[in-house]
């Protein structure tokens, strides 16, 4: 391994945090972090990655969370010729126990390099770099604490929402528990890839979508409400009297002008049938402005990144529905949902490619699931003309 | 029961990835004919003894463990 790294010591100016210090003091410890410089120096003088993808890697009884890496030029670099990954399944709305983060960070000094990423883009705990014959016993040290693997490769990948109840006002379901239960219920499918790729659930309390689910799982799951906002006239009168321009700020740019002002008597009004419960109003005037009290979800289907078409944003599946544990009208329609997805999908090719190349109508027709005018493909499209 | 896994079924699964270098669990189960459901439950009993092993090649596949 080379001991100078001209080019990734740019990388160390500037003000920001530089990864480039945390992997040299991780290579004072470790041996593979010292080689994991060396190969993105080479990397960077080279111009090419000296990564190679995939291959056989993994613990007993399990299809994913363990990621193979190995280096191109394992002569050059030794200690980092197998740089495997593990991904460790987060606890629902990732809160931690300074306890349980040191006993991690034990684990994983002892069996890899030491470097983690927190988090990944799914969510989980990401253990960056160990050897293979390090696999299985890190493995079960991590199980022993009470850790499991998260979900790679064609899998449920490991479920994720945002912090919900547990921290926001704003949550209409409790995802929280959502997660910890599906997590429970789909180990198999979480731990054993079978499908055609990869499928992703992810919940979001209310429509600000923290965690991104409209743009990244295959199965959203987004908290509203059915009835209508709830106005504290109080409060908005007391917004607009300290200098708060409700009508320019809130009012005018209500997406669908479901909203009106009158400035005389400082009273904001609602056409509850117009509201999309787009959150802006409630985001700017959090003290006037609350959700309703019916709450449930919309659940929307078919979000991904481009592979093998472009990017999707999720669309309306169901408009509205009650979520109570145990959640079994949700699971039913995934099971169903898996079951046509694993039957009809080419390799690699994700449930909303599956619905565009076998058409919505197939795919509602299959589920059971009746057309309504909410299932638009994007905004202001027509409902009944899709795909 | 029919989703239940037997011996005879995951003997099935073995025989037939000695016959091919890796699969999909659809692929086994359309190639011996038996119900997709009882199928992941056998490979996922195989996979938690040892016998099978995952690979991944853009996609997820199994083969037996050790094999070619």
């Amino acid at each position: 391994m080379a001991d100078e790294t001209p080019l990734l010591d740019e990388l160390e100016k500037g003000p920001w945090p530089s990864y480039v210090k945390e992997i040299k003091r991780a290579a004072k410890k470790n041996k593979a972090s010292k080689d994991l410089l060396g190969i993105q120096e080479l990397s960077y003088k080279d111009r090419i990655t000296h990564w190679k993808h995939g291959g056989i890697v993994g613990v007993t009884g399990y299809g994913s969370g363990v990621i193979g890496r190995y280096c191109d030029s394992p002569e050059k670099f030794p200690d980092a010729a197998a740089f495997h990954t593990f991904r460790v399944n987060h606890p629902a709305g990732w809160f931690y126990s300074t306890k349980a983060l040191r006993k991690i960070c034990d684990i994983w000094e002892k069996y890899g390099s030491g470097m983690t990423n927190f988090h990944g883009s799914t969510g989980d705990i990401i253990l960056l770099g160990a050897p293979t014959e390090n696999l299985q016993p890190c493995f079960d040290t991590l199980t022993e604490n009470g850790f499991d693997l998260g979900g790679s490769g064609s899998a449920l990948r490991t479920i994720s929402g945002c912090v919900g109840k547990a921290r926001c006002e704003w949550a209409n379901i409790d995802t929280l528990d959502i997660v910890r239960d599906f997590t429970s219920e789909f180990q198999d499918e979480i731990h054993r890839p079978r499908w055609p790729y990869k499928f992703k659930i992810k919940a979001s309390g209310c429509p600000n979508d923290c965690v991104a689910a409209i743009a990244r799982a295959d199965f959203t799951i987004i908290g509203t409400w059915k009835d209508t906002l709830r106005i504290d006239q109080a409060a908005v009168k007391n917004y607009a009297e300290n200098g708060f321009d409700v009508k320019g700020l809130v009012v005018d740019k209500c997406p669908t002008d479901a909203l009106e002002w009158d400035e005389k008597t400082k009273t904001l009004t609602l056409r509850a049938e117009d509201c999309v419960r787009c959150m802006h109003c409630i985001n700017k005037m959090t003290k006037a402005i609350r959700p309703g009290v019916d709450t449930g979800a919309t659940i929307l289907i078919g979000s991904k990144a481009p592979i093998i078409k472009g990017a999707y944003l999720s669309w309306v599946l169901i408009p509205f529905i009650k979520i109570e544990p145990p959640y079994n009208e949700i699971k039913e329609l995934l099971r169903k949902i898996w079951d046509w997805w694993d039957e009809n999908g080419r390799t690699r090719e994700r449930l909303a490619e599956l619905i565009e190349r076998k058409g919505f109508k197939t795919f509602l027709r299959e589920m059971g699931i009746p057309p309504v005018p909410q299932m638009i493909y994007k905004p202001r499209a027509n409902p009944y003309v899709f795909f | 029961m029919a989703d239940e896994v037997t011996g005879e079924l995951k003997q099935k699964i073995i025989d037939y990835l000695k016959t091919v270098s890796k699969a999909k669990n659809k692929e086994v189960a359309r190639d011996i004919g038996a119900d997709k459901h009882v199928v992941d439950k056998a490979i996922a009993e195989l996979s938690k003894e040892g016998v099978i092993e995952y690979v991944y090649l853009g996609a997820s596949f199994i083969k037996l463990k050790g094999g070619e």
